[in-house]
Formats: structure tokens, sequence, C-alpha cells
């Protein structure tokens, strides 16, 4: 069996075409090279650009065969789906931290300290206790702004990913003729 | 602006379209195996499409029930799978060669007018 058989055959597996299919389809293409290879004719000669590209090759074979499970099928629609969800929620915390930035509620507090002055023996009783925000005057602010920033980062990326899915197509699309 | 595709490229995506109907008629000839209707292609001088092509295409009829197929063993050879058009396959084979014969006059009403120029 030649290498491009062997690699086709491996593919299928991996696709999960089940044995019986598989095993039908790699003994057809198997004897036809040979015959091709009777003829004088090596196998780039004969599968044309197809032979550059085995996995390819095989997945296209497969597909119009409709022989791949779905559990696969389904595994190439998920990432949509996921996709869907992540930058839903990107979107959604952005507009959550530009309204709470616009309104200012409610205020989410970073952390305060108090702190009283250190005892002094010329007063009697307790002193004035002195509040320090150390986020400064809006506690709030910086955690919105980080939410703000985090959920931008978070849509740009969405972005992305969504041109990335959209344009590498599945080895399908890619065998040629 | 895109480039004209190269003269081997546009015979093949002039191929693509109906390659599905010239398998079934060379296999309307008699059933056949993968290679021997490859062989059948290029006896007529279609010798440039990808044989590599004809698989996923033979797939497609099998899985529309345009083809029946069935194996034989030969004589000291490997098991071969045979395919033939299906009754379901004959139709098609009827309408698309009535499709593709309207597209080709319309081509042809199009393009004859054309002088060729052959550079020398």
């Amino acid at each position: 069996m030649s290498e491009f058989v062997q690699q086709c055959r491996q593919e299928w597996s991996r696709l999960g075409v089940p044995d019986p299919i598989a095993e039908e389809i790699t003994i057809e293409l198997a004897a036809d090279l040979r015959d091709a290879e009777a003829a004088g004719m090596w196998t780039e000669e004969y599968l044309g650009a197809s032979a550059a590209d085995p996995r390819a090759f095989a997945a296209s074979w497969a597909a119009e065969r409709d022989v791949i499970p779905a559990p696969a099928a389904r595994g190439r629609d998920r990432k949509p789906l996921v996709l869907i969800a992540f930058t839903a929620a990107a979107a959604l915390t952005l507009v959550v931290a530009a309204v709470l930035l616009i309104t200012g509620e409610p205020r989410i507090g970073v952390a305060t300290t108090t702190k009283r002055p250190s005892f002094s023996p010329t007063l009697a009783g307790p002193g004035p206790s002195v509040t320090r925000h150390v986020a400064g005057a809006n506690a709030s602010a910086p955690v919105e702004w980080i939410l703000l920033a985090g959920a931008a980062i978070a849509l740009g990326f969405a972005a992305w990913l969504w041109r990335t899915w959209n344009r590498s197509g599945s080895p399908i699309q890619r065998a040629a003729v | 602006m895109r480039r004209m595709a190269p003269v081997p490229q546009r015979r093949t995506e002039l191929l693509r379209g109906v390659l599905d109907l010239c398998l079934l008629a060379v296999m309307a000839e008699g059933p056949a195996y993968g290679y021997e209707m490859t062989q059948r292609l290029r006896d007529r001088g279609l010798g440039i499409v990808g044989e590599g092509s004809i698989y996923p295409l033979l797939g497609r009829l099998e899985r529309d029930g345009l083809v029946e197929t069935y194996r034989t063993v030969s004589n000291g050879g490997p098991p071969r799978k045979y395919y033939q058009p299906s009754s379901a396959g004959r139709v098609a084979l009827g309408a698309g060669v009535l499709e593709w014969r309207a597209v080709r006059d319309a081509v042809d009403a199009v393009l004859a007018p054309v002088k060729v120029e052959v550079a020398s």
C-alpha cells in the first residue's frame, strides 16, 4: 500500500469513518493507483493537485459520501456556539461597565482603610477618625474601568476569532480539483 | 483587478460543473470502476481533469442514489468496485445534458462573433 493510501486510511480513521467503509474505499483507491502505476503514471499524475494533500482528499471523499459520523460534524459546528457565547458575554460586560461608569451607581469599593491618628496624651477620648480611600474619591471607578478595558480586549479577541473562523475552511473546502 | 485564469485552470473550472454528468455518461456506456472511468474520459480528451476529483464526486453520486455499485473479484487482482447509473441517475443525466446544451448554445451565441487571433 502506498504512503498516500496509508495517509488517506489514517485520515478516514481519524474522522471516524466506519471501518468497513474505510476499508472499502481504501481498497478502491489502492487498486486504481496500482492500475495507474502499471500504466506508467505517478500518483501525482493520476490524482493531480489532490496528491499533494492526502488528508484533504480523504476528508473530501468521506464528506461527499456522507460517511463522517455526526459527532465529528457537530464538533465543527460547536466552535461558533462557543464564540457566540464568548462574544455576547464580552459585549454584556462592556455595556454594564459603561453604564456603571456613566451613572456612577452602584459603587463598587475597591478597598478602604480607616486609620485613627496616633494617640495624643493631651486629648481625652478617642480622636477623629480619618477614612482614606485607596483608590481616590470615587472608589468604584477603577473596577469599572478595568471591566471596560477587559471587555473591550475580549471583544477584540472575539472579532479576531470570528475572522479566523470565517477564513479557515475545512479540509473539505481545501480539496482541489 | 483580477486577472483572467490561465487556460488549464479555466478548463478545470469549466469541467468542475459538468464532471458529474461526464461520469454518469461514461458509466452509462457500461459499468466501470474509477480508473476505467478516467481512461474513458481521457480517450475523449478530458485528460486534463485531476482524477483525484472524481472520487469525491463518485461518493456524492453514491450518496444521492444516482449510481449503483457492486464489487467483483478479478482473477488475481484486487476486488473492484463497479459503478453504473441508477434509474434516478439516468434521469439526472438526461436532465443535465439538456441543461448543458442550453448553456453551451447560449455561450456559443455570445462568443460566436468573437474573432480569434492566434499569436504567432
